[in-house]
């Protein structure tokens, strides 16, 4: 009899567990239905489209191949020690479409998914990780072009690619985070999601994704270095093809801003979301 | 069988405060409490609520139009934490609220049926190997393979209750569903609510067919304003509503 009720799932209303770790346990717990969302958002974003998948990969090759007329001529000498313009422009591309597309549909997912969260109980930071899983996978499919590109170039890949894996992981820490600290204000305020475009785009301009480093004064340097998307792009041009540098500093930076903002929007989220759920 | 209720409410309320003058963007709220013109009102959607429902029981919600009942299930959901006092659920818990809300249209019915039953809790491969079984229930034929922004609106909800009960949970919730479809379908599903109560689920039903509540609930709670009227035995409870 004991065994029966063991078994049983259990909702108390006043249990209180440990957030941080009770989230990442439903990130595993419901597995098969973020592989779901994610092959759910993939088939329907392609189902309709002639292009169909490859335009996954035509999108940023497209973005790259415009800044490269634009910035050819003014940029490529700049670049340190033989690194080609073409690759370094389309990893900056890939790698930020991957944090703005992530953080869009993290912060967006919760708000889209309102109509299931409000009659089927499950727990809603899955949507958001989910949201970023499904621009990981995207950012996956870049990679191939990113290699081609890399290749004829003359730039070559790393043996060290495999570590790629590192910064797709820390961009998922990153967006998931972002997106759950700010979703809460997407549900409850129509207009933060003009306020947070603009700060998006701010953190994109302020990271070397089409410019080199090499022409910025001390103080912008400074500043970019601050930007967390900057370790971001070093690191993942680092490890994917050897160009550039980057230093112990960038690896931490990258990994642990990226566990920081997990943690706050873990937290604030669960903080938030019953004030604000009553009211949808 | 163990002999814990599947529901025990105790002493719970919800309440939410809303700004007067309600502000949807953030630039509105920020001035209105600059000039301090902002006062919350306090909205008590569900107040001091108690009752517990056994394995096997049929517990019927009524009320007006916005007498809190759909919020109770929704708190029975598990997706609205009550404000003040306690919820507890044991098992796993079929919502039939507003049946079909994470089915998408561009999928087909197949498709769909591993969605929605992976949400409700299930999973993909179980779900794949029930789905011809549930397609046929819902009488879907070839239909099932096409997407499912070609259904009917009574097709979809078809689906959507034949995935819901698919498989015998400790708890249902069932919000209006009862009353979808023709009356063919209305007669097929009220035997399979039956059939899943004599399998020791508990249900709790929020309708207006007063006959439905008859026919089907053991005990009744009627609710206004969010406070419990008269919760008991259920002709009592219906001819103090009607009466009221």
């Amino acid at each position: 009899m004991a065994e029966v009720s063991m078994s049983k799932e259990i909702y108390d209303s006043q249990a209180r567990g440990k957030v941080f770790a009770d989230t990442l346990k439903a990130f595993w717990d419901y597995r098969e239905l973020i592989i779901l969302l994610v092959k759910r958002d993939i088939a329907v974003r392609y189902k309709r489209s002639l292009l169909g998948l490859l335009w996954t990969l035509l999108n940023p090759l497209l973005t790259s191949l415009v800044l490269w007329f634009v910035f050819i001529n003014i940029f490529s000498a700049k670049l340190p020690d033989g690194t080609q313009f073409a690759p370094y422009l389309l990893a900056g591309v890939l790698l930020v479409t991957f944090f703005i597309q992530g953080f869009n549909q993290a912060a967006d997912s919760i708000a889209l998914g309102s109509g299931i969260l409000m009659k089927i109980y499950v727990p809603p930071q899955v949507f958001a990780f989910a949201g970023a899983v499904s621009n990981a996978v995207n950012f996956c499919f870049g990679l191939f072009a990113l290699a081609f590109i890399s290749l004829i170039t003359g730039d070559g890949i790393s043996l060290f690619f495999p570590a790629t894996i590192l910064v797709i992981f820390s961009m998922l820490m990153y967006v998931t985070g972002l997106g759950l600290l700010v979703s809460v204000a997407y549900v409850r305020y129509d207009d933060t999601r003009s306020i947070f475009a603009i700060l998006i785009s701010f953190m994109m301009y302020l990271s070397p994704i089409f410019y080199p480093k090499e022409i910025l004064g001390e103080t912008m340097l400074a500043v970019v270095n601050a930007n967390p998307l900057t370790s971001f792009l070093d690191v993942f041009r680092y490890v994917f093809s050897n160009t550039g540098s980057a230093s112990w500093a960038d690896w931490a930076y990258m990994g642990g801003f990226s566990a920081f903002i997990l943690i706050i929007g873990i937290r604030s989220f669960a903080k938030a979301w019953p004030r604000i759920v009553v009211m949808m | 069988m163990s002999s814990s209720p599947v529901i025990e409410v105790i002493d719970a309320s919800v309440s939410y405060m809303i700004r007067h003058g309600a502000s949807p963007t953030l630039k509105e709220t920020a001035i209105q409490s600059l000039k301090r013109q902002s006062h919350d009102v306090e909205v008590k959607a569900l107040q001091n609520l108690s009752f517990s429902l056994n394995p096997g029981e049929v517990l019927a919600i009524i009320g007006r139009n916005g007498a809190g009942k759909s919020t109770l299930l929704k708190m029975l959901a598990r997706v609205l934490p009550p404000t003040k006092g306690r919820v507890i659920v044991r098992g796993n818990v079929s919502p039939m609220i507003e049946l079909g809300a994470g089915f998408n249209g561009e999928l087909n019915g197949i498709e769909n049926i591993a969605l929605y039953g992976t949400l409700l809790g299930r999973t993909p491969k179980q779900m794949r190997q029930r789905a011809a079984d549930i397609s046929a229930w819902a009488g879907l034929d070839e239909s099932i393979n096409l997407p499912l922004r070609t259904y009917s609106s009574g097709m979809v909800a078809r689906l959507a209750f034949a995935i819901a009960t698919d498989i015998v949970s400790d708890l249902i919730l069932i919000d209006e569903v009862l009353s979808v479809g023709d009356a063919e379908f209305q007669e097929k599903s009220k035997l399979k609510m039956k059939e899943l109560i004599s399998s020791n689920s508990a249900a709790v039903l929020v309708t207006h067919d007063l006959k439905a509540v008859k026919e089907m609930a053991h005990k009744a709670l009627w609710i206004d304003h969010g406070r419990a009227m008269k919760y008991g035995d259920v002709d009592s409870v219906v001819d103090a509503y009607l009466n009221a």
